[in-house]
């Protein structure tokens, strides 16, 4: 065994001095040799490397994702992903940046001053950052840019997917758009994933299903030539690309209400009542959302924004109107409720109604005589529904209104949706300082006044009369696949409340929807040839405040009156809901009714069996991977 | 206290400054490293660098006032516990990039195998100081420093974390031919290392032969282990003989070098320094180096020789096969470069460790032999 074990201290200080020699000779051989090294690299051939760094450089470029597609319910895109190509600036492949600017701006001399204008500035510290010259470039731009590559250094050509809308306006307000992403919302963005340059949701769905749509960046490692051409690849890591999006719009039904707005202005809503699928939604006047994947000029940008007729706002679910007449059956369930009357119980109407010193008329100045509430309902009885707003107190008025899902946000899956208002007592006070006046309440009645409701609520309450009381949310998206079909999320029926509404009573109410199509005096009798039994209720809403006697006298296109409907079908056992708000379009009966017709034609001539979800093949997103 | 007034009075200054001044040239340049990959929300890397430099100088001033011989007296401990903190990373460690190396301790995390680096030299000096020979000692009579070395070693190995295991190795190699082996056994050991070779070639993973290989040919590989090596090199050598001046390294600003903040920190540096600034570092190195070996060659007592040996060749060895690393005369090994690479176990260790060189150094002059 060892004999370790004693300590032997024949250590002497300064023994080490030989050792001491050798070390040194040691330390300065190994520091030598870096140093040597760092002569070669540094000196000897830091021009070779100084020359490859700044030119013939091995780049790691980021290669942009397919964006998720976007369906409607039956799989028909509704979204593409298309080629294009840009121009872009490299501001460190550019030997004299002035020269290369002024060059640029001498090449885009005609009218793109603005896009030169970004390349004057290239962040000192990132000169290596692209800096975009023009998105979409025609392919004579692309070819002439590529013959003068050797005089425009810096100067390259890239593909990348761009986003089209396939049927631009009438989808735009669901849809929304894309566009380049902001300083600020790569500091916000808390996945990091984010730089500039690229594509995210704006507006819309594209904006809400974002993080959804976006997929995932890769790279590819390429080595660039002098003018910051790529020479070759090297290697990469593919993008991922982002998940669909079916939704539960139905194209078909959606093009078919978008042709029959036309040019006016107003909203469609179609929901199926069973679970809350929002079918249809259109907003008129719209845009097209295919303008903001070009480079959209501030020009352009200007005229969109300022239009009086605010074609970017979504009118169907933040466009608030008085209800009018579509009001009544909320009023009757409200009246029923409270066992103010029964249906039995009739009202003689000689076409007004005074209350103190004031006179309401009816929209029927000779009167419709004895009328039960199915009658008010079928003929649409103005003095009726006064002296239920007689008989009614407003926050009772108010608390049914509510109950049928009015006054707050619908909760649909699309930003900037608007509450609506159901005006009580406490609310008058507080917001316009004044007492609750009980002539209010009369004009309140029928749907006048203070009230104010969005499309989609107006859609989605009668959804609620149309099932026998169920108020579900209502859902654009249906569900989220990855791009090889797998469901991820899947976004099921939402049940948001009952109606305070009995059975018996909204058969009542039902009966008398049924009687406006269908019963000769209903407002709605212009689509009682329809494939199928349709219940329904018109609506005229004034506009501002004008004395009643006063309308006639002078109609201009701002002071008319809106046009509104609101129906389901068939009537046993509805399938769906549609509401229409025509602004400035008159009569209900005359105008919106129309509208709603021919979505009915479409919806029970083109009705087939909806796909299962395993039938549907995935979508292929059509750009062919770079 | 005598002593006290002592350490202040013969305090080592050259020492000191040499060890805050490279620390600070780091600290400098990480910031500059980092400036393009600072992420909104999260502490910035030279922002935590400096609060390691606080806890490092803890360290130092500690290590500094503890006399080294009650660390050698109790080095088998400590080094014990460096070794059961390893088994810990291995049970319970945080993998971070496919290997367990460190621990989580409240907001920071640290690497035991940086601290091993330490108590193995603590340990071998202990073992070496309590078993002097007047001659070279036979291979039966290393067994013991062997299994010092051996265990961490392994545990080191299956992090797997090649580049501080043969640290571990050249530690132990050198102090073996410092304290000097039998003629004999020399030959035997050399006879027994060629034959591990091909042994231990069996035992690597695919990437670590892989990086050897590149090594030799890197560019065929230039989107894997080799992209590193071209990159370090432009980077390097686009520097030239100036410097493209701090924060102007358009390599280092491009990200074009991944973990550029810790590994290949020395061609951020030298891109942006050139050849001037690199130069200058080494001069630093080699002060620190040279002045180390000074505080061996002048210790009272064998144990703190073999410590400041221990020490200064950690430094020394780090700072060769690091820069050689990034300058391409060596394989990719995972070896921070010593207080200039960002992270704080290897700050702390090093600091702490010469902390204990300003400990040997101060008390040549208060301990009588």
């Amino acid at each position: 065994m060892l004999k370790l074990g004693n300590r032997l201290d024949v250590y002497e200080p300064g023994q080490l001095k030989h050792k001491f020699g050798i070390l040194l000779i040691i330390v300065a051989v190994v520091l030598t040799i870096l140093a040597l090294r760092l002569w070669y690299l540094q000196v000897l051939k830091g021009d070779d490397f100084r020359q490859r760094s700044e030119n013939n450089s091995l780049r790691l470029r980021k290669i942009k994702p397919l964006r998720g597609l976007i369906m409607d319910r039956n799989r028909k895109l509704l979204t593409e992903n298309r080629p294009s190509f840009n121009i872009l600036f490299i501001p460190d492949k550019a030997r004299d940046i002035k020269k290369s600017i002024a060059k640029i701006k001498w090449f885009y001399s005609l009218n793109s001053l603005e896009l030169a204008g970004n390349v004057s500035i290239p962040d000192k510290l990132k000169p290596f950052v692209p800096v975009t010259l023009e998105r979409n470039a025609t392919m004579e731009k692309v070819a002439v840019v590529e013959i003068h590559s050797f005089e425009l250094p810096g100067v390259v050509t890239e593909i990348t997917p761009v986003r089209q809308y396939l049927y631009g306006e009438a989808n735009a307000q669901i849809i929304g758009f894309t566009g380049e992403v902001s300083r600020r919302e790569i500091e916000q963005d808390i996945t990091g994933h984010l730089s500039p340059g690229d594509n995210i949701g704006k507006f819309g769905i594209e904006k809400s299903l974002d993080a959804h749509l976006r997929g995932k960046s890769g790279t590819e490692q390429v080595e660039i030539n002098a003018t910051g051409k790529i020479v070759r690849s090297l290697g990469r890591i593919p993008p991922k690309s982002g998940n669909n999006v079916v939704l539960n719009i139905d194209l078909e039904l959606q093009k078919a209400a978008w042709e029959a707005v036309g040019n006016r202005r107003g909203a469609v809503v179609a929901l199926n009542p069973k679970n809350g699928d929002v079918l249809t939604l259109i907003s008129s006047p719209s845009f097209d959302p295919n303008i903001f994947t070009g480079e959209l000029s501030a020009g352009e940008w200007e005229k969109l924004s300022s239009d009086p007729q605010h074609p970017m706002e979504n009118r169907a679910i933040a466009g608030q109107y008085p209800p009018g007449s579509t009001y009544k059956p909320i009023v009757a369930a409200a009246a029923l409720e409270t066992e103010t009357i029964t249906p039995d119980k009739s009202i003689y109407c000689n076409g007004a109604f005074k209350f103190g010193d004031r006179i309401f008329h009816d929209w029927k100045k000779e009167g419709h005589g004895e009328t039960s509430l199915h009658r008010a309902i079928v003929e649409s009885c103005d003095v009726y529904f006064y002296n239920l707003g007689k008989m009614l107190n407003v926050d009772v008025i108010a608390e049914y209104a509510r109950g049928f899902g009015l006054g707050a946000p619908t909760g649909i899956d699309l930003p900037r949706e608007k509450s609506g208002l159901v005006p009580t007592r406490q609310w008058k006070k507080d917001r316009l300082k004044s007492p609750w006046y009980a002539g209010e309440t009369i004009s309140l009645a029928i749907g006048q006044g203070f009230n104010l409701v969005t499309p989609l609520q107006l859609a989605s309450a009668y959804a609620a009369l149309a099932n026998g009381g169920t108020l579900y949310r209502p859902r654009i998206v249906k569900q989220i696949e990855s791009p090889d079909g797998r469901i991820l999320q899947s976004f099921p029926p939402e049940i948001k409340g009952l109606l305070p509404v009995s059975a018996p009573n909204i058969t009542t109410i039902n009966k008398g929807l049924w009687g406006v199509v269908n019963e000769r005096g209903g407002t709605g009798y212009l689509l009682k040839n329809a494939q199928q039994d349709v219940c329904g209720k018109t609506g005229t809403a004034q506009v501002i405040g004008l004395p009643q006697n006063a309308k006639e006298k002078k109609m201009t296109a701002e002071t008319n009156d809106h046009a509104l409907f609101v129906c389901f079908a068939p009537c046993e056992n509805p399938e769906i809901v549609i509401a229409v708000i025509l602004e400035n379009a008159g009569h209900g009966g005359a105008t919106a009714a129309p509208v709603a017709k021919k979505m009915l034609d479409v919806y029970f001539s083109n009705k087939l069996p909806e796909r299962s979800p395993s039938q549907g093949a995935p979508a292929s997103n059509k750009v062919q991977k770079q | 206290m005598k002593l006290d007034r002592g350490l202040l009075l013969n305090f080592d200054w050259t020492l000191f400054i040499l060890v805050m001044v490279i620390t600070l040239i780091g600290l400098l340049n990480i910031y500059s490293a980092c400036l393009s990959i600072s992420i909104p929300g999260q502490t910035p890397y030279y922002i935590k660098q400096i609060q390691w430099i606080i806890i490092g100088f803890a360290g130092m001033t500690i290590a500094f006032f503890i006399d080294y011989r009650f660390l050698a007296r109790h080095a088998y401990i400590i080094h014990g516990i460096a070794i059961l903190l390893l088994f810990v990373v291995l049970i319970a460690g945080n993998s971070a990039r496919g290997s367990q190396r460190w621990i989580a301790l409240a907001s920071f995390s640290f690497q035991p195998s940086e601290f091993v680096k330490l108590t193995i030299i603590l340990a071998l000096s202990k073992y070496f100081d309590a078993h002097q020979l007047s001659r070279g000692y036979r291979l039966k009579e290393l067994l013991i420093p062997f299994l010092i070395t051996i265990v961490p070693f392994l545990l080191i190995l299956k992090q797997p974390d090649l580049g501080t295991a043969l640290i571990l190795l050249i530690i132990f190699l050198a102090i073996i031919l410092f304290v000097g082996m039998d003629y004999k056994s020399t030959l035997m050991a050399a006879a027994g290392g060629l034959v591990m070779i091909p042994i231990g070639w069996h035992f690597l993973k695919g990437y670590q032969k892989e990086r050897i290989f590149t090594f030799f040919s890197p560019e065929n590989d230039p989107l894997g282990a080799g992209y590193h090596i071209i990159q370090s090199m432009i980077a390097v050598g686009s520097g030239g003989f100036l410097g493209k001046g701090f924060l102007k390294g358009t390599q280092t600003q491009l990200r074009f070098l991944p973990e550029q903040q810790t590994d290949f920190v020395f061609s951020v540096f030298a891109e942006e320094w050139g050849f001037i600034g690199g130069i200058v570092l080494l001069l630093l190195f080699l002060s620190l180096i040279i002045w180390g070996l000074n505080i061996m060659l002048h210790s009272k007592d064998y144990s703190g020789a073999l410590l400041s040996f221990g020490i200064t060749m950690l430094i020394l060895w780090e700072v060769f096969i690091n820069i050689g690393m990034v300058l391409g005369i060596l394989p990719v090994v995972g070896i921070p470069l010593p207080f200039l690479s960002y992270g704080g176990s290897s700050l702390l260790v090093l600091m702490t460790a010469s902390g204990i060189l300003m400990s040997i150094s101060v008390r040549r002059f208060l301990l009588q032999k």
